[in-house]
C-alpha cells in the first residue's frame, strides 16, 4: 500500500474513531488533555506501522488497543499511585487485548461526558469550540484554523489552554445531573450551533459558507441526539440545523452571491434533509413540554420548509413564534427577526416600528443586517432614498465580501428618485455664470446661494426645496444682521427663484423694514470674547471698547479729536455734547494717546499717499499719519469678529453700542 | 461529501446473527450522524425502456438477476476513505459478496 494511502485512511479512521478512543481513555486517566495525547501515541504508531503492514482488520479496535496499553503504562509509571488506580491499571491489564466493548451504555456515556467536558462553561467559547471540534470531531489544529480563518499556532494555543484550565478547575469527568444539567446542556448546545453558524453564514472571509463547519455541527447534533434522547432542544437544534442545511445550494447564487430566501429557488432545498429536521422536530414535540428557543427557532425553519413558494408562507405563525422566542431570549437579534415577519405578515410599517426601535440598541450598532433589514422595510413603503442609505450604511457594515457585493447591488439597484431634475448646487452654478450679471452682483448672489447650497445640499434636486426650509436657513445664518444684509440675501434668492422657475422659493422670506430696524447688540458672551481675544491691535481694542462704553455713533467717535479728551472725568466733548466712557476705555486711552496731544485720537496705519492728502483737521501733527476711516474701522471689526459670528461674517461697529 | 453504497445481491440468505449485527452497525453509523438513509430493495422490480419515442415497461425478474442491487446506504462523510472505511466494515459483517461505493453530486 502507498504511503500517501495509507496515511489518508489513517486520517479517516481516526476522525471516526478518535471521539470515542480519547473518551474512554479520559474516563481511565481522569485527564483530557493527557488522554487526548495518549490517542495521539496510539495515532503515531498507527502511522509508523500500517504503511508496512497494511491497515489490520479492524483499525478502530487496534487504535484503542494501542492507546490503552500506553495508559496502563502511563498509569503503572505514575509515581503517586493511589488504590483505585492501582485496581484500575489491573483490570486494563486483564482486559488488554480483548475487543472493544460493543457501542452500549459506558462507551455512550463518556462520549457524552467528554462532550459535556469539551463545552464546560469554566472554558471561553472560542477555548469551547476548538476543543470540542479537537476532541469529538477528530479535527486537527490546522483543520480547525483553516475552518476559522485563524493561523494555526492560535487554534494550538486555544486547545492547550483549554486543557490546561480543565486540569487547573478540576473539571470532573461526569454527567452533570439534576438542576445543573440544564445549564450544562445548553451550554453544549451553543457550542453545536455557534460552529453551525460559523460555517453557515461565515462571518468573515470570501466564501458565504464553509460547509465543512455545518457538516461536523450536524454530526455533533445527530450524535447528541443519540446521546440525550429525552432533551426536546436536542432534537430541536438538530431539525433547525437540518433545515437550514436544506437549503445551502439554494442560497447562493452561482457568483457566490446570497440569494434571499423568498428568491430561493426551493427545487434545489435538499428534501432528505428537511424530512430528517421533520422527524427531529416531531420527536421534539413528542418529548413535549414548553418549547424552549432552538425548538421555536426550528418550528420557523418548518413554517419556510412546508411553504411551496415565498408566497405560501405563513408569516404570522413566523411573527408569533418569534414573539414567544422574543420572550425566552429578548434580544435585539430576536426582535430584529420579529421585525422581518411582521413586515410581511402586516406590512412594511409594522415592521419598520420595532426595526426603528432597535436603532438605539448599542449591541446592534455595527450589525450590519439591521439597516439592510431597515432597507428591505423603507423599499416597501417607497422611501426609496433612505432604503439606499441603509444598503449602503449595512455594505460598509458586513465583513464577508459576497454579502457587501450584494448590498452594493442592491443600493445600485435603486434609481434616484424619478426625475429629479436639476440639482441646487447645479442650478446655482448655471444662475451665476448668466453674462447679464456684472461682477459685483455675480459676488453677491454667489454668497447667498453657496450658504444656500451648504445649508440644505448642493444635490438636492431643486423641485424638492421648500420656501419653509429657505426660511429656517435663513434665520439660522441672517437672522440678526442688518435689514440691509438680509434683505440683500433675500432679493438673490427671489432672483434665483424666478429665474430657475421655482417661484415660490423666497416666499417665507418676509422684507425687513430698512434704517428702522434696530440692530441687535452683542451679547455678554460674544463681548467677553472680544475683550479677551489676542488679536486686535491696541487701537482697536481702545475704539471697539469706546463704542460699546459710550453707545455714541461711530463717526462721531472717529471724528474725536485728542485735545477734547478729559481723561480724569473720562469724557470728551463731540460736537455739542459729551462721550462718556468707563474704566474699561480709561485703562486703554493711554497707551494709545502715546504721549500725543493733539490731532485724531485714532489713526490710521499708514500715512496718506502724496495723491489724498486730508485736510488738517485730520492730520496728526506727531506722526503725519491720517484719521482712522469708518470704512477701514468697519472693516477691521467684521474682520475680527468673524470666527464670533455664527453666520462666519463678522459684526458690524454698531452692534456694539449696547441694548436699552 | 455523500457516497452512495450499493451491494448486490448473494445466494446465501441472512441469518438472526448478521440481522442483529448490521442492526447494530447502522444504529451506529446513525449514531454517528454519517448514515442518511438506507434500505433494501426488491429482487426484480420494473424495467422501464426508452427506445426513439417508444417507454416500454416490463415487469421482473430479469436474466441479470445477478447484478441486481439488493440494498443501498446513503452515507455523508468528509472524505472518501471514510466511505471506503466504511464500506470495508460493512463488508466485513455481510460476508463475501460485492459493493459499490460511488460519490453522490447535488443536489
Amino acid at each position: 500500500m502507498a504511503v500517501l494511502d495509507a496515511h489518508r485512511t489513517i486520517d479517516a479512521v481516526w476522525k471516526l474513531e478518535s471521539a470515542r478512543i480519547v473518551a474512554a481513555l479520559t474516563r481511565m486517566v481522569r485527564d483530557v488533555g493527557l488522554a487526548e495525547e495518549l490517542a495521539q501515541d496510539a495515532l503515531v504508531a498507527a502511522l509508523e506501522q500500517w504503511p508496512a503492514t497494511g491497515v489490520p482488520d479492524n483499525p478502530g479496535a487496534w487504535l484503542t488497543a494501542v492507546a490503552k496499553r500506553r495508559a496502563v503504562d502511563h498509569v503503572r509509571r505514575s509515581r503517586r499511585l493511589t488504590l483505585q488506580q492501582e485496581q484500575l491499571a489491573h483490570e486494563l491489564e486483564q482486559q488488554r487485548d480483548v475487543e472493544p466493548e460493543p457501542p452500549s451504555g459506558p462507551e455512550q456515556d463518556d462520549l457524552l461526558r467528554l462532550i459535556f467536558i469539551s463545552c464546560h462553561p469554566v472554558l471561553p467559547p472560542e477555548g469551547r469550540i476548538a476543543l470540542t471540534l479537537r476532541l469529538l470531531g477528530g479535527l486537527t489544529a490546522q483543520e480547525i484554523a483553516r475552518a476559522f480563518l485563524v493561523n494555526e499556532p492560535t487554534v494550538a494555543r486555544r486547545i492547550a489552554a483549554a486543557k490546561r484550565t480543565l486540569a487547573e478547575e478540576r473539571v470532573p469527568f461526569t454527567l452533570p445531573e439534576g438542576p445543573e444539567l440544564a445549564g450544562r446542556l445548553s451550554s453544549v448546545l451553543e457550542v453545536v450551533y455557534l460552529i453551525f453558524n460559523e460555517g453557515y453564514s461565515a462571518t468573515s472571509g470570501d466564501d458565504l459558507m464553509r460547509p465543512g463547519l455545518c457538516h461536523e455541527a450536524l454530526r455533533l447534533g445527530r450524535l447528541l441526539a443519540e446521546l440525550v434522547p429525552d432533551e426536546a432542544e436536542v432534537h430541536g437544534l438538530l431539525a433547525l440545523m437540518e433545515i437550514q442545511e436544506s437549503r445551502s445550494a439554494a442560497r447562493t447564487g452561482p457568483a457566490g452571491e446570497p440569494v434571499r430566501l423568498d428568491e430561493q429557488n426551493r427545487g434545489r432545498w435538499d428534501q432528505l434533509r428537511i424530512r430528517r429536521g421533520f422527524t427531529a422536530m416531531l420527536t421534539a414535540r413528542r418529548i413535549g413540554g414548553t418549547p424552549g428557543p432552538y425548538v421555536l427557532q426550528a418550528a420557523v425553519a418548518v413554517c419556510h420548509a412546508q411553504a411551496r413558494t415565498a408566497e405560501e408562507t405563513d408569516w404570522e405563525q413566523i411573527a408569533a413564534l418569534y414573539e414567544s422566542l422574543a420572550r425566552l431570549l429578548p434580544t435585539p437579534v430576536v426582535q430584529l427577526n420579529r421585525a422581518v415577519a411582521l413586515g410581511r405578515a402586516r406590512g412594511p410599517q409594522a415592521g419598520l416600528v420595532v426595526a426603528d426601535a432597535l436603532a438605539a440598541d448599542p449591541a446592534l450598532r455595527d450589525y450590519h443586517l439591521l439597516p439592510s433589514v431597515r432597507g428591505d422595510l423603507l423599499l416597501g413603503l417607497g422611501r426609496r432614498e433612505e432604503a439606499r442609505l441603509e444598503f449602503q450604511r449595512a455594505a460598509a457594515l458586513t465583513g464577508n465580501a459576497a454579502e457587501r457585493a450584494f448590498l452594493h447591488r442592491r443600493a445600485d439597484g435603486i434609481a434616484p428618485a424619478a426625475a429629479p431634475g436639476p440639482t441646487l448646487g447645479g442650478a446655482a452654478a448655471e444662475f451665476l455664470a448668466r453674462e447679464d450679471l456684472d461682477a459685483g452682483t455675480v459676488r453677491s448672489y454667489g454668497q447667498t446661494l453657496r450658504r444656500l447650497g451648504l445649508a440644505l445640499g448642493e444635490r438636492r434636486p431643486l423641485t424638492t426645496v421648500t420656501p419653509e426650509e429657505v426660511a429656517r436657513t435663513f434665520t439660522a445664518t441672517w437672522g440678526d444682521t442688518a435689514a440691509a444684509t438680509w434683505n440683500r440675501h433675500r432679493s438673490a434668492v427671489r432672483s434665483f427663484g424666478a429665474w430657475a422657475g421655482a417661484d415660490g422659493l423666497a416666499d417665507g422670506l418676509a422684507r425687513r423694514a430698512g434704517p428702522g430696524h434696530r440692530t441687535l447688540p452683542l451679547g455678554p458672551d460674544q463681548l467677553a470674547a472680544l475683550w479677551s481675544s489676542p488679536g486686535p491691535a491696541p487701537r482697536e481694542l481702545a475704539l471697539w471698547r469706546l463704542l460699546h462704553e459710550s453707545a455714541a455713533a461711530v463717526r462721531t467717535v472717529l471724528a474725536l479729536n485728542v485735545e477734547d479728551l478729559d481723561l480724569e472725568d473720562r469724557r470728551a466733548r463731540a460736537g455739542d455734547g459729551w462721550v462718556s466712557w468707563r474704566a474699561g476705555t480709561a485703562r486703554l486711552l493711554p497707551g494709545l494717546l502715546a504721549g500725543r496731544s493733539r490731532g485724531p485720537l485714532f489713526l490710521a496705519d499708514r500715512r496718506p499717499g502724496p495723491a489724498r492728502t486730508p485736510g488738517p483737521a485730520d492730520l496728526c501733527p506727531h506722526t503725519g499719519r491720517g484719521r482712522l476711516s469708518y470704512e477701514r474701522a468697519e472693516y477691521l471689526f467684521k474682520r475680527a469678529t468673524r470666527e464670533l459670528d455664527p453666520a462666519g461674517e463678522g459684526f458690524t461697529l454698531g452692534r456694539l453700542k449696547p441694548g436699552s | 461529501m455523500r457516497y452512495l453504497m450499493t451491494t448486490k445481491a448473494t445466494d446465501t440468505a441472512p441469518d438472526e446473527a448478521l440481522f442483529a449485527e448490521m442492526g447494530r452497525f447502522i444504529e451506529e453509523l446513525s449514531a454517528a450522524g454519517v448514515l442518511l438513509a438506507t434500505g433494501g430493495l426488491e429482487p426484480g422490480g420494473i424495467l422501464v425502456t426508452s427506445s426513439g419515442e417508444e417507454i416500454t415497461v416490463t415487469d421482473g425478474p430479469f436474466a441479470e438477476a445477478k447484478e441486481a442491487v439488493a440494498g443501498f446506504a446513503l452515507i455523508e462523510v468528509r472524505s472518501k476513505e471514510e466511505a471506503i472505511e466504511l464500506a470495508r466494515r460493512f463488508r466485513r459483517i455481510v460476508g463475501d459478496g460485492e459493493s459499490v461505493v460511488q460519490q453522490v453530486f447535488g443536489p
